[in-house]
């Protein structure tokens, strides 16, 4: 930057000055944007850190009361149980659908170019419909007495399940439920990371003699890692901010079921209208993204 | 290209196959379940079948075959003269083509779907558009630019993108609330606006063009504005398609805001509607999947059309630094 | 030096600047006129109630079910000129959780139907002014026309929150065609012991076609918090949620978990009820009492409501049956009060007429009026003993179970306490839990939010 090398305090000020003074337009070019950001996003971030220390008041001014917020949360049955549930469908649906996509993309990838279009497409489109229509469909499907899950598993002479309606399996159902919509977003990365993996790599582990896993294992995988990491962090924040499904399928029940974090603070807030206390959630929330982001960061990357 | 790897061709495609159908089945069995016939006087019964809850499940709109079925018959019936059975059958194809419509035109009469459509529409339009301006000339000066503080408003930005949105969401309804917007299609279009994700993608964008077209403009006495909406973006339509892209198609499928912020039904997008509609029928799944299939089926088309665009934006969007 | 920016971006910020200012503008109402009289918009909320006899318009061919608020808003307008009331159109089902969402936001009508004892409106709001006290536009003669317990449930600290206009109570439905089919005898009067209940449960759960496959249940309800149709059989035995005096969880007391389980076990012992009995699914649970193509379980408890959807929409042959009778011998129900509340007014002027108006709407003749056409008990003694249900026999029975109802407990946290309580019921009807052990769970939460 040019302005670091002022011999003195007000010399620097004056050039800093005059170079804002010079760059006006770049500044009218960020505003629209900084004026958005400001009101809907740097505002509301700093106030929820503040709002998490406050009781919140319709009709008065809030009162401060500190750290009764967090303590209510860590106290809460249906806290630790909405941590619970998000961790595991998290542990359970993150790494499969990761290795999944990975042995998807594999597979497309040795395929024509008509073909891997076609694939891509089908295992790309889930995606882009909204997870409301997914839940709706999915919701039906687990129907007990008219669903096709359970016309389905009678052809392998099941019972009928339950599925959404005990705590056995409604959790379980939300999570094969994710596992089972393709992971489009790493399918298609991992596919255009692959063509970028140069053909030398191959054709050297072919003269020594190496076979298709061997490869697989040895070079497309370490070569993968970057884009392995994004998709880990990615999807495990996108896993830990589950909500959709849940408001759409169970309500969060039955019991506390399949209560997640993100649901109760949706509840927190805008069912019981406890604003403090769904701020102060929330904040914990993002804490426990940004601890495991940190670690899943350092695990992944700690190979290369 | 060489072959890396052999596979067996045909478990791959078998496998994949699978895997696609899977895939596939719960957007099939949407649209299979919004054509399905609810209430159908079949002939030999004395009661109305509903074919949509029915055990077995029906694989397929039963309309389909019934009509068939029936458009044989009075085919049949008016070779052999008798017009009166023939007249009979006829009225039937049409209660089979009206049921199977049937939940279509319950959303649009009884309920407001065609405002959900268009309030959908326009708001991801509105904020597409604006997402693609202002991100642009953000991401423009933030590339290619040098002034005081621009590092520092870079990495503001940027650091936010970490934060869950869920933080925001009560501070942001009294906000919202304060600027008196609340229930207002504002409050949708101004939140949305003040997404991050595309400054910082036009930003990396904007490094690829090279600065020596963008010197050239402004030796030719080009104002920052005429060189930024006459050269830079012109230059950046790939990464504005991409970006654009995925900005309607977020737009067009948020649930979390929208269902806090708007009350009027006239108001509703789609994703809001279609959660009232399934509170007030929890169990009519004709009509649910009747309106998951209104949804669906614009983001379909524009997933066929712009395919190329949606794997290039995640490329960009992705790995690369 | 820089380039000059040309008009375009100049344009552009000033648009963005005018678009956020001009969105963010408010309008302000409200003035006195020369006499003194109050002047403004007044907004009201309703939702649909019924439509004029023959009227058939509207897309769907039902009617406005709106007409009756425009037409009293039509009549008060002309004789207070300058007043203006905006009617916003709700449907119930969105009601509650709009008005709560309204009162968070800081944008309340000015009048809205609310059930006192459901979710929109707490103790909470009360204490913090949100309601506004009507004890000063009633005297002692007017309210000794509104029965004990609709007054009861709208007041809070000694005042009065709220215009009853109506009562409602839960009752058995029972499909008198499915009691054909399976040879039962339906109560006499509708009034029978917990024995003849379980007895005629399990005779009506049958195997039609002889595929081996059960197509009729006795029994069925759902559980959710915030829906007490099953409720009334969890007091039968004289078990209540919290003590009177509110400091104690009482669920957990052997009369409550006996009558718990004991329901609970009509599905999981004696397989009398679906396996969907309860779940979450209020819709498919009436849909397969009511829908024709279904008509799967022969009796399940509804609020009243109910009986006027199955006398119009899903028209069922069916009759109105009290809870069966426990171990007290008294019949009991869960009932409700309906009526008008205001919300907070910021002038006294405006404040008078608002309540006028409220007043206009919940006069003896509107409530008579609305019990006739609209399926409800008028909360007015003098409504009711214009007796509305002369020729409609199964409205008649259920209003005389509006003489046993309990009312849910008044806890400002009730909300929360409901929701552990249901919650733990689930996993009973799931058979995940036994009755004992899942108020046992429940008590301790409860009691800490007692406190």
């Amino acid at each position: 930057m040019e302005v670091s090398r002022g011999k003195n305090t007000s010399e620097w000020l004056k050039r800093t000055g005059k170079s804002i003074r010079k760059n006006y337009a770049a500044y009218l070019f960020l505003l629209p944007k900084l004026i958005f950001f400001t009101l809907f996003v740097a505002i509301p971030v700093v106030w929820a850190f503040v709002l998490s220390f406050q009781e919140y008041r319709v009709t008065e001014s809030n009162t401060w009361i500190w750290l009764e917020n967090y303590k209510e949360v860590f106290a809460s049955a249906a806290f630790r149980q909405a941590l619970l549930n998000t961790t595991i469908y998290t542990a359970v649906t993150v790494p499969f659908n990761v290795i999944t996509a990975l042995i998807a993309a594999t597979l497309i990838h040795s395929l024509g170019r008509m073909a891997q279009n076609f694939f891509r497409a089908a295992f790309y489109l889930p995606t882009v419909t909204s997870m409301v229509i997914i839940a709706m469909v999915w919701r039906w499907m687990y129907n007990y007495e008219f669903g096709l899950f359970n016309y389905v598993i009678g052809w392998f002479g099941l019972e009928p399940v339950n599925w959404l309606g005990q705590t056995s399996t409604a959790l379980w159902a939300i999570i094969m439920m994710q596992m089972l919509i393709p992971f489009g977003v790493g399918i298609i990365l991992y596919m255009a990371a692959m063509s970028s993996i140069s053909d030398t790599l191959y054709e050297a582990a072919t003269i020594d003699g190496a076979n298709a896993f061997q490869k697989w294992i040895r070079i497309t995988i370490p070569m993968l890692t970057p884009t392995t990491i994004y998709l880990t962090l990615l999807s495990t924040i996108g896993s830990f901010q589950v909500f959709t499904q849940i408001i759409l399928m169970t309500g969060g029940g039955p019991g506390y079921a399949t209560e997640t974090l993100v649901h109760l603070i949706y509840k927190t807030g805008f069912r019981d209208f406890e604003f403090g206390l769904a701020a102060a959630q929330s904040v914990v929330l993002f804490f426990i993204i940004l601890v495991i982001s940190v670690l899943q960061y350092r695990a992944l990357n700690r190979n290369n | 290209m060489i072959k890396r790897f052999t596979f067996n061709k045909f478990i791959v495609y078998l496998l994949l196959t699978i895997a696609a159908v899977i895939s596939l089945l719960p957007l099939y069995w949407v649209f299979s379940t919004s054509l399905q016939l609810s209430s159908y006087q079949d002939e030999d019964m004395e009661r109305p079948v509903s074919y949509v809850n029915s055990t077995p499940p029906k694989m397929y709109p039963v309309g389909i075959t019934e009509y068939f079925e029936h458009w044989r018959k009075a085919r049949n019936a008016e070779k052999e003269g008798d017009s009166e059975q023939a007249a009979y059958h006829r009225e039937i194809m049409d209660e089979i083509v009206t049921d199977t419509f049937s939940g279509f035109r319950r959303l649009f009469t009884q309920n407001s779907m065609g405002a959900w459509f268009f309030n959908s529409v326009y708001i991801s339009v509105v904020v597409t558009i604006g997402i693609l301006l202002f991100d642009s000339m953000a991401g423009y000066v933030l590339a290619k630019k040098k002034f005081p503080g621009r590092d520092v408003i870079f990495w503001l930005i940027i650091s936010t993108m970490m934060i869950p949105g869920q933080v925001t969401l009560v501070p942001m309804f009294i906000m919202v609330r304060e600027l008196g917007l609340m229930d207002t299609h504002w409050a949708l279009i101004f939140p949305d606006l003040s997404m991050v994700f595309g400054v910082f993608l036009m930003r990396q964008f904007m490094f690829s063009i090279p600065d020596e077209l963008i010197e050239a403009a402004k030796i030719d006495g080009a104002s920052e504005w005429k060189t930024y909406w006459k050269v830079v973006l012109p230059l950046a339509r790939p990464g504005l398609a991409a970006l654009g892209i995925f900005t309607f198609m977020n737009v067009w499928n948020s649930f979390l805001w929208p269902i806090i912020v708007l009350n009027t039904a006239e108001l509703y997008t789609l994703p809001v509607g279609l959660k009232t509609l399934q509170d007030a029928n929890l169990a009519d799944f004709k009509l649910l999947m009747s309106g998951a299939a209104i949804a669906a089926i614009p983001m379909i088309i524009i997933f066929i059309i712009f395919q190329r665009h949606f794997v290039k934006g995640l490329t960009l969007g992705g790995v690369k630094e | 030096m820089g380039q000059k920016l040309k008009g375009y971006g100049f344009l552009l910020l000033t648009l963005v600047l005018a678009v956020v200012l001009a969105a963010c503008s408010d309008d302000e109402d409200g003035a006195n006129g020369e006499d003194g009289e109050w002047t403004g918009t007044i907004t009201i909320w309703d939702g649909p109630r019924w439509a004029q006899a023959g009227d058939t318009s509207g897309e769907d061919g039902e009617g406005n079910k709106y007409f009756w608020i425009e037409e009293k808003i039509e009549e008060f307008e002309a004789e207070h000129p300058g007043v203006e009331i905006e009617l916003v159109q709700v449907p119930w089902a969105e009601l509650p959780d709009k008005l709560g969402v309204n009162i968070a936001g800081g944008s309340w009508p000015d009048i809205a139907p609310v059930d006192i004892s459901g979710s929109a409106v707490s103790i909470d709001h009360i204490e913090q002014g949100v309601i506004e006290p009507l004890d000063d536009y009633f005297t002692e003669e007017e309210l000794a026309d509104f029965y004990d317990n609709a007054l009861e449930a709208y007041t809070y600290d000694g005042k009065l929150y709220g215009i009853p206009n109506s009562l409602t109570v839960h009752a058995m439905l029972l499909n008198l065609d499915l009691f054909e089919e399976a040879g039962v005898d339906p109560p006499e009067n509708g009034q029978w012991t917990w024995e003849e209940f379980v007895d005629a449960a399990e005779s009506l759960t049958f195997d039609r076609d002889g595929d081996g496959e059960i197509d009729v249940y006795g029994f069925s309800t759902y559980i959710l918090p915030g829906y007490y149709e099953a409720w009334p059989f969890f007091y039968i035995n004289g078990g209540q949620p919290l003590s009177d005096d509110l400091t104690e969880f009482t669920f957990d007391s052997p009369e409550a978990i006996e009558a718990i389980q004991a329901l609970a076990d009509l599905k999981l012992e004696k397989d009398a009820a679906p396996t969907s009995m309860g779940g979450a699914d209020v819709g498919g649970t009436f849909q397969a009492w009511a829908s024709e193509e279904q008509r799967t379980v022969a009796m399940e408890p509804w609020a009243t409501w109910a009986i006027t959807s199955a006398q119009t929409d899903y028209p069922t042959n069916f009759m109105v049956a009290e809870y069966p009778t426990g171990f007290t011998g008294e019949p009991v129900t869960i009932g409700g009060v309906g009526g008008w509340t205001m919300f907070q007014q910021e002038s006294e002027a405006k404040k008078d007429v608002v309540a006028e108006f409220m007043k206009y709407i919940s006069d003896t003749d509107e409530q008579f009026l609305m019990s006739q056409e609209y399926g409800i008990f008028p909360a007015r003694i003098s409504a009711a003993e214009m007796d509305p249900f002369a020729d409609n026999p199964e409205m008649a029975r259920a209003q005389e179970m509006s003489e046993h109802v309990v009312m849910l407990p008044r806890h400002p946290e009730w909300k929360k306490i409901d929701e552990i309580i249901q919650r733990e019921l689930q996993l009973v009807f799931n058979g995940e839990k036994t009755a004992e052990e899942a108020m046992a769970t429940a008590k301790p939460e409860v009691e800490a939010l007692l406190e």
